[in-house]
Order: C-alpha cells, then sequence, then structure tokens
C-alpha cells in the first residue's frame, strides 16, 4: 500500500460567502477557500442575448468574442499570454440572461489577474481590424453548430417553444444581423449594459483584504451607475412560452429523437426549482428512476432518456431528451406520455423522494469542490439579488416531501403543457 | 486490487465528500481480435448484477445513497469511478470488489448493453470531429490496439456473448489494478478495505504488465492521408502522429509542445488560424496520456472556401516545430502553461484520484508529476525541437467534409513534403 506523498491537503468545504454592494450599486461576492491553491475571478453581467433588441441578434456573444482582442491598454493577444504565463486559464460564456468572463490563477497571482480581468471587460478596445476578423470566427462558430445534427434538433424545439421571445433564437445570433454590425454599435451595446448594477464580480479561494480593496476601489466601481436607463434595458422582455408538437426531419441524424420542454417559474424561484431538480430526478436520473426504468431497463426501446433543468429568469426550462431507433418512434412517444400521465394517478412514493432528495442533495454538494464552480454559482445568484449561502439549495429541498411533489409539480410536467419534438433522420433517397 | 496491494489513500478536507477511481490494467487495447469492444461491454455489464445484488438492487444502494457510480472503457484500462458521502463508504465500497470479482453477467443484461452500445455507435456517426478521428486512429493504428474505439467496432460486438465475457472477466485482473481514494477517507481505511473488498483471487497481477502495447501502421502498409466524406458546412482537419508512452525520456518535451501549439488562448494554433487568418473556431492539438503510442494531433474545423488555408497553415505550423527551435518566451510560456494545467487538474477530489490511479496504471511513479516539474526548468528550445525531429516526423491526415473540398484538400496534401514522402 502506498500513502501518496503523505499529505493532508484541504479542499475546503462550505465556503461562507460575504457580499458587498459598491456605491454604483455593482456587487462583489467573495467565497473563502482559505486552502485553494488557485482563485477564481469571475465576472458576471446581465447583458445575455435576451437583452438584444432587434438589429443586434447575436451582439452579446459577438462582443464576448472581441472582450478578448483587447482593451486600450492590453494590445490583442496580451491578455491571454499574461494569465497564461501566471499559469492561469481565462474563458467566457455567453448565455440567454447574462454572460461572464473568468480567471482561474494561482493564488498568489490573483491581484495581477483581477486587474488584468476588469481592463479587458470594462474597457474593450473593439478596434475595426479585428472586428473583422473576429467576425469570420464568429461566422465559423455558428458553422461548426449548424453541422452538429444534436444541436440542431435543440434549437429548433426551443425556436418552436418560446419564439418570438429571445430564448428561442440562437445565442450566437443570426449571420445577417452579425454581417451588419459595427464596432460602434458594440460599443453602444456595451455602454448600455455594462453599468454597475448590472455587473457583478465573484472571487473564490484564498483571499486576502488586499485584492477586496483592490476590486472596491478599481474599474468595478467606476462603472456608470446608471440612473436613467432605457426602459428597455431596464427588463427582460416578457417570456413566451408556446405548446404544441411538430415532427420533423434532420439531415444527418443517425438516431431519431423525442424532445419535450415545459416552462416552470423562475429562477428566482428557487423553491420551484428544486421542485423541479426533484421531479426531474424521480423520473430520469438513474435506473430506478421512473422513464428509465421502464422505457430502457424494461422495454428496452431507448438508448437514453434523461431530463435537466436549465434556470432562466424568466421561466426555467425542464427538458426531456430521448434517444432512440426511429421504427421505434411512436411507441417511445406513447410510453413516455403514459408514465408523465401516470404521475398524476400514482403518486411520489416515500421511496422515490428519499433517492431523488439524496441525489440532488448530494449532487449539489458534490459540486462545489472547486474555486472555479464555487465562483459561478455564488456569481449568478447574486448578480441576479440572491444573496444565498452556497448549501442553501439542500434546505430547500427539505421543503418538499412526496406528496407535494406529486400534487405541486408533476401536473406540471403533463405533455399538453409543454412542446414535442419529433426529430427523425432525412430519408436517403 | 488486491485487497490492500494497490492502494492509494489521499487524504483531502472536504465537506464529507469520497472519490473512488478504481483502474483496471486492461481496457479496448486488449480486445481479443474480432471482439474490438469486448472490454468496453465488459465494463458496462460489471453494474448489472454483481457481488449478493442484482442490478436493480445495485441501483438502490447506489442511488439511494444519492451517489454516483460508473464505469469508462479507456485504451489502457478500465477505470470505474465512484462519488459519495464519506458516511455511507462502508455500503459503497464494497460494490467496487463485487464488481471486479463477482460480475454476474448475466445473458440479458449483456444484451441489453450491447444494444445500447451498438445505437451508441450509430449516434456517434452524427459528429464529424468523430468520423475524423476515428479515420485518423485507423490511419495511424490500424488493426493495432488502438485502432478502434472503445466502444468497439458493430461487427464485432454483435459477435461478443457471455463466454466471451466470462473470459475476459477472468482475466480482468490478470496485470493488476489500482485503487486511489481522495477526500473524507473513513477511519481506518486500509484494514477495512480486506473486509469490503475481500480477499484478492490468485493474482498473477506481475504477468504482462505491458503486454497490449499498441502498435503503428509502417512500411508499405502505411497511407499518410484518409478522406471521409459528409455532407457538411465545415471540413474536419486532424493531423497527428502515433508518438510516445506517458512517462517516455521525451514526453515532457511534447507535452511542452502541445502547451505550445494548442493549449490556451496564447497558444500557436489559436493566434495563426483565428486571430491572424480567422478560418476557425475550434483548434487545439489532442495528445492523451496513454501506455504505449499516444496521439498528437492539430485539429480544426473550417469553413470549405478556406479548408485549404487552414491546411497549409496546420502544415506550417507542423513543420515549425519540427525544423525550428522555439523562441525562449514561448519555452517559458509553454513551461507555465504546463505547471498551471497540473495545478487546474487537481482541484477535485475526483480529479486528485484520478490522476494517482492513472500514474499507477501507466507503471509511473506517484511523483512523477513532481518529477517532471523539476525537470522542466532544464528543457531547453532545442531538446523540444530534437523530441520533435524524433517522434513527429511522419504526420498523417485525416479529413472529413463534403468530398469536392476533401479532393482539392488531398491534391494539396499530396504536393507537400509529408504527404509525397
Amino acid at each position: 500500500m502506498g500513502l501518496c506523498h503523505g499529505t493532508l491537503t484541504a479542499i475546503p468545504s462550505g465556503a461562507v460567502l460575504n457580499h458587498r454592494t459598491l456605491s454604483n450599486g455593482s456587487s462583489l461576492v467573495t467565497a473563502a477557500m482559505p486552502d485553494a491553491a488557485l482563485t477564481c475571478l469571475d465576472f458576471w453581467c446581465r447583458g445575455g442575448s435576451a437583452w438584444e433588441q432587434r438589429g443586434e441578434e447575436g451582439i452579446a456573444h459577438f462582443l464576448e468574442h472581441m472582450v478578448f482582442k483587447g482593451s486600450r491598454r492590453l494590445g490583442p493577444g496580451e491578455f491571454d499570454r499574461r494569465i497564461e504565463a501566471l499559469g492561469g486559464s481565462s474563458n467566457a460564456a455567453t448565455g440567454f440572461d447574462d454572460v461572464h468572463f473568468h480567471v482561474l490563477v494561482p493564488t498568489d497571482n490573483a491581484e495581477e489577474a483581477l486587474d488584468l480581468l476588469l481592463d479587458l471587460v470594462l474597457d474593450p478596445a473593439l478596434e475595426q481590424d479585428c472586428f473583422a476578423m473576429e467576425l469570420d470566427v464568429v461566422l465559423e462558430e455558428i458553422a461548426q453548430y449548424r453541422d452538429q445534427p444534436d444541436d440542431q434538433v435543440l434549437q429548433t424545439l426551443l425556436e418552436r417553444s418560446c419564439s418570438p421571445h429571445p430564448y428561442g433564437r440562437p445565442i450566437l445570433g443570426w449571420e445577417s444581423s452579425l454581417r451588419r454590425m459595427t464596432p460602434d454599435e458594440m460599443r453602444t451595446y456595451h455602454r448600455r449594459r455594462y453599468q454597475g448594477p448590472n455587473c457583478c464580480l465573484a472571487v473564490a479561494g484564498d483571499i486576502g483584504d488586499n485584492l477586496v480593496e483592490r476590486v472596491v476601489n478599481g474599474p468595478l466601481a467606476g462603472l456608470d451607475p446608471a440612473d436613467d436607463l432605457d426602459p428597455r434595458d431596464a427588463k427582460l422582455p416578457l417570456m413566451t412560452f408556446n405548446s404544441g408538437r411538430d415532427c420533423i426531419r434532420f439531415p444527418r441524424l443517425e438516431a431519431a429523437r423525442i424532445l419535450m420542454v415545459w416552462t416552470v417559474a423562475a429562477a428566482s424561484d428557487h423553491l420551484e426549482v428544486a421542485g423541479a431538480d426533484l421531479a426531474t430526478t424521480v423520473l430520469a436520473d438513474g435506473r430506478r428512476s421512473r422513464l428509465v426504468e421502464h422505457l430502457r431497463e424494461e422495454l428496452q426501446i431507448v438508448e437514453s432518456i434523461d431530463m435537466d433543468v436549465t434556470t432562466l429568469e424568466l421561466g426555467n426550462l425542464v427538458m426531456l431528451e430521448a434517444c432512440c431507433p426511429e421504427d421505434q418512434l411512436d411507441r417511445v412517444e406513447e410510453e413516455i406520455r403514459r408514465q408523465l400521465e401516470l404521475t398524476l394517478s400514482t403518486p411520489v412514493s416515500e421511496e422515490e423522494f428519499a433517492r431523488a432528495a439524496q441525489l440532488v442533495g448530494n449532487g449539489h454538494r458534490f459540486s462545489l469542490e472547486a474555486p472555479s464552480s464555487v465562483a459561478a454559482t455564488a456569481g449568478s445568484q447574486t448578480l441576479w439579488g440572491r444573496r444565498r449561502e452556497l448549501l442553501a439549495p439542500e434546505e430547500d429541498l427539505q421543503h418538499w416531501d412526496a406528496s407535494t411533489l406529486s400534487a405541486g409539480m408533476m401536473p406540471l410536467l403533463q405533455p399538453e403543457h409543454g412542446f414535442t419534438l419529433i426529430a427523425r433522420p432525412e430519408e436517403v433517397a | 486490487m488486491s485487497s490492500c496491494g494497490d492502494l492509494i489513500l489521499d487524504p483531502v478536507s472536504t465537506a464529507g465528500v469520497l472519490s473512488a477511481k478504481l483502474w483496471i490494467r486492461r481496457g479496448s487495447s486488449c480486445d481479443p481480435a474480432g471482439q474490438r469492444g469486448g472490454h468496453q461491454l465488459l465494463g458496462s455489464v460489471l453494474s448489472r448484477g454483481c457481488g449478493p445484488l442484482d442490478h436493480l438492487e445495485l441501483a438502490d444502494l447506489v442511488e439511494g445513497c444519492g451517489a454516483g457510480l460508473r464505469c469508462d472503457t479507456h485504451e489502457d484500462g478500465i477505470l470505474i469511478s465512484l462519488k459519495c458521502r464519506d458516511l455511507d463508504a462502508d455500503r459503497l465500497l464494497p460494490a467496487l470488489g463485487w464488481m471486479v470479482r463477482q460480475p454476474h453477467l448475466e445473458e440479458k443484461q449483456i444484451a441489453l448493453e450491447r444494444d445500447l452500445s451498438l445505437q451508441a455507435l450509430q449516434r456517434q456517426r452524427e459528429d464529424p470531429f468523430h468520423r475524423a478521428f476515428d479515420g485518423w486512429r485507423q490511419l495511424a493504428y490500424g488493426p493495432g490496439p488502438y485502432g478502434h474505439d472503445p466502444l468497439g467496432i458493430s461487427t464485432d460486438l454483435q459477435g461478443i456473448q457471455r463466454p466471451e465475457l466470462m473470459q475476459l472477466a477472468a482475466e480482468i485482473e490478470s496485470r493488476g489494478s489500482t485503487l486511489a481514494l481522495s477526500g473524507a477517507l473513513p477511519d481506518r481505511v486500509s484494514e477495512r478495505l480486506e473486509e469490503w473488498l475481500g480477499p484478492a483471487p490468485n493474482a498473477t497481477t506481475t504477468v504482462e504488465r505491458n503486454a497490449c502495447h499498441s502498435e503503428r501502421r509502417s512500411g508499405t502498409d502505411r497511407r499518410s492521408i484518409g478522406l471521409h466524406p459528409l455532407a457538411t458546412e465545415q471540413v474536419v482537419l486532424m493531423l497527428g502522429q502515433a508518438t510516445l508512452p506517458h512517462g517516455h525520456p521525451d514526453d515532457l518535451a511534447l507535452r511542452l509542445l502541445q502547451a505550445h501549439l494548442g493549449s490556451g488562448m496564447s497558444c500557436l494554433l489559436f493566434r495563426r488560424l483565428r486571430e491572424e487568418h480567422g478560418v476557425a473556431y475550434d483548434v487545439g492539438v489532442h495528445h492523451p496520456a496513454r501506455a504505449a503510442a499516444a496521439p498528437f494531433v492539430m485539429h480544426a474545423s473550417t469553413g470549405v472556401d478556406r479548408a485549404a488555408l487552414s491546411l497549409d497553415l496546420l502544415i506550417r505550423s507542423w513543420d515549425e516545430v519540427l525544423h525550428q527551435t522555439i523562441a525562449q518566451s514561448d519555452l517559458q510560456l509553454a513551461a507555465a502553461k504546463f505547471r498551471g494545467h497540473l495545478a487546474h487538474a487537481s482541484q477535485t477530489t475526483g480529479q486528485r484520484a484520478e490522476r494517482r490511479a492513472q500514474l499507477r496504471g501507466l507503471n509511473l511513479p506517484d511523483d512523477h508529476d513532481q518529477i517532471c516539474l523539476k525537470q522542466l526548468d532544464q528543457l531547453q528550445a532545442s531538446d523540444l525541437r530534437d523530441a520533435a525531429g524524433r517522434h513527429l516526423q511522419q504526420p498523417q491526415l485525416s479529413l472529413c467534409g463534403p468530398s469536392e473540398t476533401l479532393a482539392t484538400l488531398e491534391h494539396l496534401w499530396n504536393q507537400s513534403d509529408y504527404g509525397s514522402a
């Protein structure tokens, strides 16, 4: 037996959050993980694709690309070189509601990384030469997604169920609107969205006082406080959701798919989020979940079937996806419908509930080991005004039991309330 | 895995989280002839009934504890992963022993998993990246042990029945295995493992540890290009060579070249293909840790109208590492990325346990990464160029995309030094 290096290295647990609001309305949340070797700095902005106005489709994501092309002080590529020379990494992601930019660096280099990150994100150069080149890259990214049948099926489902709301539009935007964009329009969008109350910085790791001081007195505090916002920029457009059913053939699909989507409450309703997590786990997480056990284990008519919950500010999306041979499609759809309907007459049992509560609770706890996942959780919640402790979702589970889950959630997840997309492989001539 | 043999304990302070990784030194590279996919199928059936539990009782146990249990078959080994609360370790760790030493291998469960594998193989064909890499794998390794996806080949999978799996299961510990535990460890864990896992079989753990080394194609059998027509918008390009085992004396030099070429947004391929020419979104270098000749593959996907330029840029980048010495500043940057990568890859208990099990699985010392860090300062830029000269002389190209574009690219490739070699 070998005791590996004989070390007792601490991956911190249950990090305590500290929330601050700066004078301009921006937020800082810190998660103290004193034994972490790395520190994550995660900048969040209420600037996802749902905030785009007509003609701006794709600008939020395109801006995310352009930010990495440098600021007025950092030349193209300089940010990447300097962060990676520190032993760090960086990335960004644009969603429907928000966008975030994060760096992960050895703790000793966190202050330098902070200066670089905030400079890059808050003062991007958006130069014409880089703009034209990066547009080509974004168009290649769109083409790459178009070549993935899985992505095409998912995008079609969102389009059918959520249009004309922005949740029904590709985050990457449309080629036509992207080609018409200019650096000036992007600057305007950046000024409009990257304002104090729309921004939050999350820091997770071994955080010194100097780092906090640097944030409080740095460029985050210098953002416009946005006292006179255009009403269109103050609120996201109201969500629309279309129930229904459609059947479409997709090129190069090798296996048929059945997708269903429902909208359930919104991200701010954390008890409903917990209920949706529990319900989807009862239905489709693990061999003992109802859909997996019945369709994959007993009937053996699907290759896979799963459900997940996407938390969004205007309405969480609960999605179900089953993959199966095309000749089984009708039967699979019928059995899914039957199982969903059965939840109304056969309530969730105590055993099913206990199993789901364990899986959801542990899944949450297991996801909080690394500074990057802690910063992402704390940042996304704080950005939207939800100042909750990291393990609060475990407490939310305790508000449910088998009977309230049956009565409160299962009726929402019935086929007639959702949108069903049947995706068939294209017929070969 | 003897009950108290190749065991690694890595105590880490966590919120009661324990990760266990059991690495068994028999992966898809050990699939017998005509049974490609055999070890993957075996791995998938291990949790479908073992020891005193049938497939549903085991699911009840694992899911009832809110734990995660999965089995993944890689080229060099089968990796069983368990993540749970430390409080549940007593109940769950015995399952690892049952899976390896007492699998039921019931016909019905085998048939179900075989069918799922066949469907998964079919679905993989949707992804042009997968097709291109599968093609490259064929070019580089042919019928050798690394020549097929661990999931297998449909025609072979269809023929694998219970007797074949019984044979594979009987040999599963023939090359030994390693159990790594990371996180909140139960009290007296090493003593209790014998109780949980049972006695070791009459193991032959010292035999043929390296018997599954991959062969690569050579001589007249070797083609330099493979074309995989598909009606897509983009072309996926994969340019690479079968190189070295993890831990080879030149491995660190190639890892630094990987960092220089394809790691992070400051890397050469990112700068050249994305920032200077805007021809691709996703670029990088695939160079996994393997027991034998690991792939070293540059990859990019690009629109058909700029595919020729992208291929030219990839070839030029390959040429550069082969014939030019990288700048001192680039060497330092690559070393910083390598250090950063090691730190990034050991943040969670799962990552830590897996790396420790993997190192033992590859017969490398526990402090292999620390040794590499010490060696970093001694490596010169010329060492990287020399290592490239020894291992990257004969790249092979796999392409997936519209057939007309592939024909154009094939013509260009054949005119290059590597295509005509």
